[in-house]
């Protein structure tokens, strides 16, 4: 855990590059500064990140339990039992979350960043407006669609029933054929600005000219979105799609206060069930497994995040 | 004028709009319905269905909020341990970020990729352990622990938005202060830092939002002491068995005016502030 763990000698071996008469003798080489600029941070990262995340892992191994001191060396038991038991069905549940709420708020917020590029009346404040609810509290989203999905009192419901699209009050977030799909349409709503501003910025890039040569050409506004829109925003909508992934694989605030992971676990994801096994079952040795297990799927995605950002000159 | 109708014909114009009415309608309504549950009396709430335009618009969700003592805590708790997050991560992080924009040095890159990948790993599971970290040091339910605990994820946040805004610093800059004698510490903090106000408002008024809007750590590492307002709203409305769901709302609305507030003043620093610093320091 002590900051030595900070990857010392990383920096601190390039030597002076100027001549030695050049300046005093005391002075520090360009990389001994680099290091000792960075020296708060990385021992901060290192005794607050990196350390509580291979310990959490290395718990996997052992018996343990939050509430009381002492553990056992199990091997790989605690794995195996979850290899043959819940983690299908988390994975599952968990990718049906990502999925769906990365897909619905990128097609959100690319008909909404498609449609304010142009020249209608008032997008200016609307691109404005719509910030609101990337910003609000995550509690906060939470809150207000358990309220729009309210069995007695919900809007959801006296909308639908308005519309004829049911013929009586559901209860959405117990239900466990709806309840996923709650928790999606709220993450959906809380994600969708987000993606729409990268893709605004990103359509500012597209060169009028292209357009113009492809309307000459006879192309409709449907071909030129899949002939020049489209390849142009290539990149910006891979690095989009794949942090919405990431942060998804792992998102814990809606699901845990609009559902707890309910009806009968039907909403349950690794985030919550990690959580839940450590927090309220105090088994640290089995959070610690399916933390391992998350963590593994984690990293491939990360590393295709990183690799990905570097080709597109974003790093 | 004949140049707009040619690029954007009636066709994708009608498109465009029914686009922004049904989606910006998904977007809008719902903060259209936490305004309107806000102000409506809480009796007219319970009934079903639910009227859209409120019948009749009150205060007394507002002020019933004033009762509950534990509320102003919470409140001053998230404003305490997001403040010292945001000042705590900036410094930290100008340092770090500077080192990285102006310095070329062995595993710079891997050292890069780190700190970006950081922020990345799920905060369930880094609470298994931090938990047990806190709780040796005695530090649960403490601000120290909450502020430790949020700079996991506004100090990656801030390297890498102060890297960007030094990278748009010219390094003759640095190369002047240094001609004029400067030592390369001096030049951080009486050039460089001065340059870079608006890019340290703007991380800091980011991490503050990103430190406002935590749930899992406050929940997991502060009691009823220390606890900030998300879990505090939690525990104090969804226990429950009937939700006062007007006095949450009223609750949800003052929750979320600090990050709106801080957003509009952050949108002005990074339209008017990254490159005109520089240009006319």
């Amino acid at each position: 855990m002590s900051t030595k763990t900070a990857r010392p000698g990383t920096t601190g071996r390039v030597p002076a590059s100027r001549p030695a008469g050049d300046r005093p003798p005391r002075r520090l080489g360009d990389g001994a500064f680099a290091a000792l600029l960075m020296l708060p941070g990385l021992a901060m990262l290192a005794a607050i990140v990196v350390y509580p995340l291979v310990a959490s892992m290395v718990t996997a191994f052992f018996e343990q339990s939050l509430v009381e001191p002492g553990r056992r060396f199990v091997g790989l038991q605690n794995i195996t039992e979850l290899l043959g038991g819940d983690f299908w069905r988390l994975l599952w549940q968990t990718l049906v979350f990502t999925v769906g709420a990365t897909i619905a708020p990128f097609l959100v917020g690319l008909a909404l960043a498609l449609a304010l590029n142009t020249r209608i009346r008032g997008r200016a404040a609307l691109r404005g407006l719509l910030l609101i609810p990337w910003l609000v509290p995550s509690v906060v989203v939470s809150f207000l669609w358990m309220w729009i999905f309210n069995a007695n009192y919900g809007l959801a419901n006296g909308a639908l029933e308005a519309l004829g699209l049911i013929d009586s009050p559901q209860a959405w977030l117990a239900g466990s054929g709806t309840a996923m799909t709650a928790v999606i349409v709220a993450k959906t709503w809380a994600s969708f600005p987000w993606i729409m501003v990268m893709l605004l910025a990103g359509l500012q890039t597209v060169p009028v000219e292209l357009h113009e040569a492809a309307e000459t050409d006879g192309a409709g506004a449907v071909q030129r979105f899949f002939a020049v829109t489209l390849p142009h925003l290539r990149g910006i909508i891979g690095i989009v799609l794949l942090l919405e992934q990431i942060w998804n694989f792992q998102h814990f605030d809606l699901i845990y206060v609009m559902t707890g992971g309910g009806p009968a676990g039907a909403t349950e994801t690794f985030a919550t069930a990690v959580y839940e096994t450590a927090f309220q079952g105090f088994d640290l040795g089995r959070a610690g497994a399916l933390g391992l297990l998350w963590m593994v799927l984690l990293l491939v995605m990360v590393a295709i995040y990183v690799r990905r950002s570097e080709r597109e000159g974003q790093l | 004028m004949s140049k707009r109708s040619a690029r954007e014909s009636r066709g994708s114009r009608a498109a465009a709009w029914t686009a922004v009415v049904i989606l910006g309608g998904f977007g809008l309504l719902p903060v259209y319905w936490m305004l309107a549950t806000a102000f409506t009396p809480a009796q007219e709430t319970f009934r079903y269905p639910p009227s859209f335009v409120p019948t009749e618009l009150t205060l007394e969700n507002f002020t019933r909020l004033a009762d509950e003592p534990d509320l102003a805590r919470y409140l001053v708790n998230s404003l305490v341990v997001s403040i010292v997050t945001a000042v705590l991560s900036v410094i930290v992080s100008a340092y770090m970020g500077y080192a990285f924009s102006k310095f070329r040095f062995r595993g710079r890159r891997s050292l890069m990729y780190f700190v970006l990948s950081s922020q990345m790993f799920p905060q369930a599971l880094l609470l298994v352990t931090l938990y047990a970290l806190f709780s040796a040091y005695h530090l649960l339910d403490t601000y120290t622990a909450l502020v430790l605990s949020f700079t996991t994820f506004t100090l990656p946040l801030c390297v890498w938005m102060l890297k960007g805004f030094f990278d748009t610093i010219p390094d003759t800059l640095v190369e002047a202060a240094r001609v004029d004698g400067a030592s390369r510490l001096r030049t951080i903090h009486s050039v460089i830092l001065p340059l870079s106000a608006p890019g340290l408002i703007a991380a800091g008024l980011f991490a503050f939002v990103r430190g406002w809007n935590d749930f899992i750590f406050a929940l997991t590492l502060a009691g009823r002491e220390k606890t900030t307002l998300p879990p505090g709203l939690v525990n104090a409305f969804l226990g429950e068995a009937t939700a006062q769901w007007a006095e949450l709302m009223a609750a949800s609305l003052l929750a979320s005016l600090p990050v709106v507030v801080a957003f509009i003043a952050l949108q002005r620093f990074l339209v008017g502030g990254i490159t005109a610093g520089a240009i006319k320091g």
